[in-house]
């Protein structure tokens, strides 16, 4: 696989590491990983840097995740990259304001590497091809 | 409707949202049972250990004996349900819960323990309002805030329910409370 280049958004600094440590249990390596505590971070991340997936929390202060993926759309950043919410919120209400942001995939926290796995590899594999 | 990892399911919306939340309230109200089941709590403090530490946790009968040092991570409730969920524990638990999560080793409860316990608080407290669908959807999650000291105590008057359990992790305990101050 070619090398994948990821933007993971969360408040928790703690939560950006787990989240990396499943991606590479998930089989995705090499990556080269780019954090963002909040979405005016991610994007400001995203307007200097190509990626090829993101991993967006939902609750966050300053800019949540959906607001986050509104402003990647409305500003015309990552074109093409799948997104996935990874969050406590897994109410269809949640999900369905994730879809209609944007969202490709949704992972409810508390969450294994075997769930990242399955719910991120057909999203990047489309993407890297690999 | 499918997104990748949720099915959206069909019959479970009930118009806009106001009449949503009308429909939410009467069924909360005649539900409350349900959503104060102390299984819950034990069910969601099971799930996020073992999901994320790989470790099982047992309830226990009685309050461990407080240490010196102690931390204490509320996340709010908003919505139909107001209230908090309310993790506390000695330094030792929460050291050992860090370096569970992390893979990491902690000697003090530094920024890192800090972030991991309300991150803990914010998956326990989303865990138990998931087990109830009303309270899924119509009732949010504040970000965490975290507390550290000693010789504090937290006052809420006359809730409308409140779970108290405590839990031995490892040689350690930690206990978690849901207060339930307003539900509508």
């Amino acid at each position: 696989m070619n090398e994948m280049r990821v933007l993971i958004v969360d408040d928790s600094s703690v939560m950006r590491k787990i989240v990396e440590r499943s991606l590479r249990q998930a089989g995705l390596n090499p990556i080269t990983v780019f954090e963002a505590g909040s979405g005016v971070e991610g994007l400001e991340v995203l307007s200097d840097q190509p990626v090829h997936l993101i991993l967006s929390d939902i609750n966050m202060p300053s800019m949540d995740g959906l607001e986050f993926l509104r402003q990647i759309r409305a500003r015309n950043l990552a074109q093409g990259v799948p997104v996935v919410m990874i969050t406590t919120e897994s109410s269809e209400e949640h999900v369905k304001q994730a879809i209609l942001a944007g969202a490709q995939g949704y992972i409810r926290k508390p969450f294994t590497a075997e769930q990242v796995k399955e719910r991120v590899l057909p999203l990047v594999s489309a993407v890297v091809g690999g | 409707m499918m997104l990748n990892g949720i099915r959206m399911g069909a019959g479970l919306w009930h118009g806009n949202r106001k009449g949503t939340e009308k429909v939410m309230a009467q069924s909360l109200r005649e539900n409350l049972h349900l959503v104060s089941d102390p299984a819950n709590l034990d069910l969601s403090v099971e799930e996020v250990f073992h999901m994320m530490l790989g470790a099982a946790c047992v309830s226990l009968e009685e309050r461990p004996a407080q240490e010196a040092e102690t931390i204490t991570a509320v996340v709010g409730f908003g919505g139909l349900l107001s209230g908090a969920c309310v993790f506390r524990s000695g330094s030792s638990a929460a050291l050992g819960i860090a370096a569970r999560l992390t893979g990491m080793e902690f000697v003090e409860i530094d920024d890192t323990v800090k972030d991991a316990i309300g991150e803990v608080c914010n998956m326990l407290a989303g865990a138990w309002k998931g087990r109830v669908p009303d309270l899924s959807a119509n009732c949010g999650l504040s970000i965490p805030a975290v507390i550290t000291g000693s010789n504090y105590h937290i006052h809420v008057q006359a809730p409308e329910f409140k779970l108290h359990h405590v839990y031995r992790f490892e040689q350690s305990a930690f206990e978690v409370t849901i207060i339930c101050d307003g539900l509508q």
